[in-house]
């Protein structure tokens, strides 16, 4: 059981003690896609994957990709097989660039290929509301 | 709901200052679909068999990229497919590129068997690039067989005078390399033409029936070094074989073959000819022409004849480090920049921007991200 208090002049809340700022309201992040927001000078990226939010760096580690991007739609895309540029993939909980496909753990920020990660994020949803811990 | 953050716009993928910049992409391809191709097939007979129920590539491959990515071979199209010229226009402005030179990609053909399809499909393919691309003001270049000259020569009188062709393609593979004289009329058209040769790599490296090439078993060890070799191999045989003695005017453009191999081929073919320069008299050319020696060190002809397409740039991140390859390649003689687009190597401009190396050499940036490709491209 978490503990919710909500500041909604600041748009921040906080949660088990720690502050979030709203970043977005659930609808405005579609399954399968994300967003990008700059917070406090961090670029961070909110993934919906299934109805669960994740926030990570928004670049990728490899050629600063907008990670944000991934699960857009191909050129063409009815003549492609995957038809999106990269994507979110709930069941794994990672996101896969939209250039090169670096898939990062939605939860760590992790590349477990290289090694390398992103920053990751706290993030929560309440009341249709999507929360990051900064 | 209202938010003190500030949401991102989601279509800027490359620095800003990418698009203050001009960009020519030396490597952008196109990918008609199959149907599309045989309505271009004019030859009956050939578009008969082109439409069994083998299709175009009855070919099967003993090994696949598709292994080494998580999509497979969606890998070939991780950004989308471009069909048409505005699907061009759309992808260069999410990459601030200005000028794309697009090419029809069949990179299967070399490695298909059969001349006469092989040949009917390149046609086909070009005729579809002019119609499509071509015609609509898109630079554009032109693919013509390395298996058959007299094809080649064929292609070129055909569309070689158009305006909008910029450059001609063609491949490199593990077969005959360029230096061999049964080239030289392609060379000879070429310069009157005044266009550069673009040389890719082949999917003729991929099912490879060598004793070498059977036991590499990732795309690390085929695209990224495969591929590099025999763009050396290449290049030191049209040097070395008096190819840019003969045709000087001539532009080489190895594409996808690597880059930072230069600093090697430069010294070590510079030090081994100086060393052992009497059987160069003796290569068909030079003996044809009673020539002893070249007539440039060899890596005058490479700094001057030869450039090579920086997809993937593979940058160290050191700029100290980068700057000082830099200069050992003579990049600003011989880089182009290239985005190999839509395939999953796409390599957009961001290096230039985010590298000490270019940002304070903007002389350098301008030099590989346009420059050398604008004095050699028939723009």
């Amino acid at each position: 059981m978490t503990e919710t208090e909500t500041d909604t002049e600041a748009e921040t809340t906080t949660i088990d003690g720690d502050e979030y700022v709203a970043v977005a309201g659930t609808d405005e992040i579609p399954d399968g896609r994300g967003i990008a927001v700059d917070v406090g000078g961090i670029e961070v990226a909110v993934f919906n994957a299934d109805g669960e939010f994740y926030a990570i760096g928004n670049r990728c580690a490899h050629q600063r990709a907008p990670l944000c991007q991934a699960g857009s739609e191909k050129i063409n895309a009815d003549h492609t097989w995957t038809k999106t540029r990269g994507r979110v993939d709930a069941e794994e909980c990672t996101v896969s660039c939209p250039w090169h496909l670096w898939k990062f753990d939605l939860e760590t920020g992790l590349n477990e290929a290289s090694g390398k990660r992103v920053a990751s994020f706290d993030a929560a949803e309440r009341d249709g509301t999507v929360y990051v811990h900064i | 709901m209202e938010s003190s953050i500030q949401r991102l716009d989601p279509d800027a993928e490359v620095p800003e200052e990418a698009y203050d910049v001009d960009v020519v992409d030396l490597d952008f391809h196109v990918n008609p679909r199959q149907e599309d191709l045989k309505a271009y097939v004019e030859d009956d007979r050939a578009l008969d068999r082109l439409s069994t129920e083998f299709g175009m590539w009855p070919i099967p491959d003993k090994w696949d990229a598709a292994y080494a990515i998580d999509e497979g071979n969606e890998g070939l199209f991780t950004q989308g497919r471009a069909e048409v010229a505005e699907d061009v226009y759309e992808a260069c402005e999410r990459f601030a590129i200005d000028e794309p030179i697009v090419n029809a990609a069949i990179n299967g053909l070399p490695h298909q068997h059969h001349p006469v399809l092989k040949n009917a499909v390149l046609h086909a393919g070009n005729s579809y690039m002019l119609d499509h691309f071509v015609d609509e003001g898109v630079p554009t270049a032109l693919s013509i067989p390395k298996w058959d000259v007299d094809a080649a020569l064929a292609e070129l009188d055909r569309w070689g005078d158009e305006d909008g062709v910029v450059a001609v393609y063609s491949w490199f593979d593990p077969r005959e390399p360029w230096g061999v004289e049964e080239f030289d009329p392609v060379f000879e058209k070429l310069e009157s033409l005044g266009l550069p040769l673009l040389l890719h790599g082949s999917l003729a490296f991929w099912p490879q029936h060598s004793y070498i090439g059977d036991e590499m078993l990732t795309w690390t060890e085929v695209l990224g070094f495969d591929w590099p070799i025999h763009t050396m191999v290449n290049a030191v045989n049209m040097i070395m074989r008096g190819v840019f003695d003969k045709y000087p005017d001539l532009n080489v453009v190895f594409q996808e073959g690597g880059h930072w191999w230069i600093p090697f081929l430069r010294y070590r073919m510079d030090e081994f000819y100086e060393m052992h320069p009497e059987d160069v008299q003796i290569t068909p050319r030079k003996f044809e022409s009673g020539e002893h020696y070249l007539q440039r060190s060899p890596s005058e002809a490479l700094r001057d004849n030869i450039y090579v397409c920086t997809q993937p740039m593979a940058l160290p991140r050191n700029s100290t480090e980068a700057s000082s390859m830099l200069e050992l390649s003579m990049a600003s003689d011989t880089f182009c920049y290239s985005s190999d687009w839509p395939h999953q190597t796409l390599d957009p401009p961001t290096w230039f921007f985010t590298n000490r190396a270019f940002t304070q050499d903007q002389e350098l940036r301008d030099d590989v991200l346009s420059n050398n490709a604008r004095e050699i491209l028939r723009l």
